[in-house]
């Protein structure tokens, strides 16, 4: 006799049971996103080129034809040959083996340095755009400082006072290239604090920290992950600039740069030798703006231009 | 093409304003970098073995490095106030500001030759693109500003280098080169157009999307409507609103050029402010690393309030 009368809740979760294939898929704001980028073919050529790049890079940690730095005096500025396919340097060094050294220098330094920029640039505009007042004063401040001198003699100077390891080339380039996204962070903070979602967490009593990891951070991604990707083909180049200028990763290290400027002494006999590594860095910036480019039309579709 | 607008009181007052911070950061960055620099360990005389003691005490005397820092930084103040930023501690007796005031006349040379260049090519091919919208021509000139942005300058002017001093050579029988320096005016171009084509692919990306914009809207509809000519409608209706979007990244640009230029004055050997700075910042000539810093700071703010004073001629809604 006794019947059970289903509560709200049971009749609510049958509902949803019995609707779901009517539903249209759930798709999330990330999967939607994967789904255009691998669309553009633009994005999808530029993956493939990093992917072949970050292979090679990988590989040539363990494993390269020849030795990086070991010279073969005699058959210096020769040209592509079959034992040698890009041809030997003005020290009778492999550039194939070199060029391929040259990925791992050039995108351990770009995704190191555009990491440790984010890290920055993140922390310091949430806290400027959050806070705002005198903490945001004193950010915008050393933004807008540091704005006033161009990066590189930034870089140079501190490549001067530490050194020139890897590390050490990375935080160079990192203590500029975080202005720009600290800009965006800021901006970015200083739209999401007002918003109703944020006042509600407030209003429930969320720790400060809670609202900005869970909920300002995550609403601030998209543009932060377009941003990031841009300044690791940033990040590649600044490096070869610092090489170029003697000042980039020591040698016997075949960084990109290096090769370029020690080829450029012999360009009238030997363009090969600066021809090789120049293409293989104007390749790998191209793959990624394309990638960023792709990012952030599927990231903000209302961002296309 | 411009309405003729008066200088009005408001942006002589905003002039002042900025050149009062622009000389605030100059003197702020360049402290940073004389505090920094001098609490690096030994001197710059230390290692020179023909100075004897005598020599030595003789010499940092005169450079005031026998002083306590805070002490030399209050005769470096005051020597900057007086537009006297030392002597070079490598080549001695060398004023530093006349030696500065020569390089960045080279500098500034060719950085309005690579914002030429920019503007150039970048407004061209971004004009061309829109009006020929969706056809080979977009897609051309589209894909080479991606590719062009993506090129950096110095393999720009590996590049151009190839092309002037082995390819012209080779074919003209020597009748065309290029000789790297600097000096004469034909020397300018080559230099030029690598630092200035990464940025002008920028400018055609930007200009093409905001001339796109423009020749959308009614009053373009209505040019045309009138009879004018494609010229006319193009250049002094369409690509004049087009230009305001595009003026907005005119100052990281020239900041962009500015800091290109010093890799792109190593390799020409151009007789410039980078090329300064490397050679010194090599020889450890910190006096003078000090002063490029002044300098460039002064240059990069003075370039931004430039491109900020052009605004209004553009739009005339914007006032200071």
């Amino acid at each position: 006799m006794a019947t059970v009368v289903p509560t709200t809740l049971e009749v609510a979760e049958e509902r949803q049971i019995v609707g779901a294939d009517q539903l249209p898929e759930q798709v999330t704001l990330w999967q939607d996103a994967w789904r255009r980028l691998t669309r553009n073919r633009m994005a999808v050529i530029g993956m493939v080129i990093i992917g072949f790049f970050l292979v090679t890079a990988v590989v040539s940690f363990v494993w390269t034809p020849y030795d990086t730095w070991r010279q073969a005096l005699g058959i210096t500025y020769s040209g592509p040959s079959l034992a040698h396919p890009l041809g030997l340097d003005d020290y009778g060094r492999d550039i194939l083996s070199r060029v391929m050294g040259g990925a791992g220098i050039a995108l351990s330094v770009g995704v190191g340095a555009s990491l440790v920029a984010s890290a920055i640039g993140i922390i310091l505009g949430l806290l400027a755009g959050f806070y705002r007042g005198k903490v945001d004063v004193l950010i915008s401040l050393l933004i807008n400082i540091s704005y006033g001198v161009p990066d590189l003699l930034i870089a140079l100077i501190l490549v001067v006072l530490i050194g020139r390891g890897i590390q050490n080339i990375i935080l160079a380039i990192s203590i500029t290239a975080w202005l720009g996204m600290a800009r965006l962070v800021r901006g970015q903070t200083l739209a999401l604090r007002e918003r109703e979602f944020v006042e509600a967490a407030r209003s429930i009593g969320t720790k400060n920290l809670k609202i900005l990891s869970r909920h300002i951070l995550p609403n601030a991604l998209g543009p932060i992950v377009v941003q990031a990707t841009y300044l690791v083909p940033a990040a590649i180049i600044f490096e070869a600039f610092l090489s170029l200028l003697g000042l980039g990763v020591p040698p016997p290290a075949p960084s990109w740069g290096r090769m370029a400027v020690e080829g450029y002494k012999a360009i009238q006999i030997a363009p090969h030798i600066v021809l090789a590594p120049c293409v293989a860095l104007s390749l790998t910036v191209l793959a990624f703006n394309w990638l960023g480019d792709g990012l952030r039309d599927a990231i903000d579709p209302r961002m296309r231009r | 093409m411009f309405p003729r607008r008066e200088v009005t009181r408001g942006t002589l007052v905003y002039a002042f304003q900025r050149l009062v911070l622009i000389s605030f950061t100059a003197v702020v960055v360049s402290s940073i970098v004389f505090i920094g620099v001098h609490q690096l360990p030994g001197n710059a005389f230390a290692s020179e073995h023909r100075a004897t003691a005598g020599t030595e005490a003789a010499l940092l005397h005169h450079y005031h490095l026998d002083l306590p820092w805070p002490q030399q930084y209050v005769l470096w103040l005051e020597g900057l106030a007086h537009g006297d930023l030392g002597e070079s501690l490598v080549n001695l007796g060398t004023q530093i500001t006349p030696l500065l005031l020569r390089e960045v006349k080279v500098s500034v040379t060719l950085g309005l030759a690579a914002v030429l260049v920019t503007i150039g090519v970048g407004m061209s091919l971004g004009v061309l693109a829109a009006i020929r919208q969706n056809t080979w021509v977009d897609y051309t000139a589209s894909t080479a500003a991606v590719i062009g942005y993506s090129v950096p300058s110095f393999v720009w002017a590996f590049l151009l280098i190839l092309l002037t001093v082995s390819g012209f050579y080779a074919w003209t029988g020597g009748a065309i080169y290029e000789d790297i320096g600097w000096g004469k005016i034909e020397q300018i171009p080559v230099p030029a157009l690598a630092l200035g084509l990464p940025y002008a692919a920028i400018v055609a990306r930007l200009t093409r999307a905001s001339m796109l914009e423009v020749i959308r809207q009614d009053y373009v509809r209505t040019a045309w409507a009138k009879g004018l000519s494609a010229r006319v409608v193009i250049l002094r209706h369409a690509l004049r609103n087009a230009l305001i979007p595009v003026a907005t990244i005119l100052g990281p640009l020239v900041t962009g050029i500015i800091t290109g230029s010093v890799v792109i004055e190593y390799l020409f050997g151009i007789p410039g402010l980078g090329q300064e700075f490397v050679t010194s910042i090599l020889s450890r000539d910190y006096n003078i690393v000090i002063g490029v810093f002044t300098f460039y700071a002064a240059l990069v703010g003075l370039a931004n309030l430039t491109v900020d004073l052009l605004y209004p001629l553009l739009d005339p809604r914007i006032r200071y």
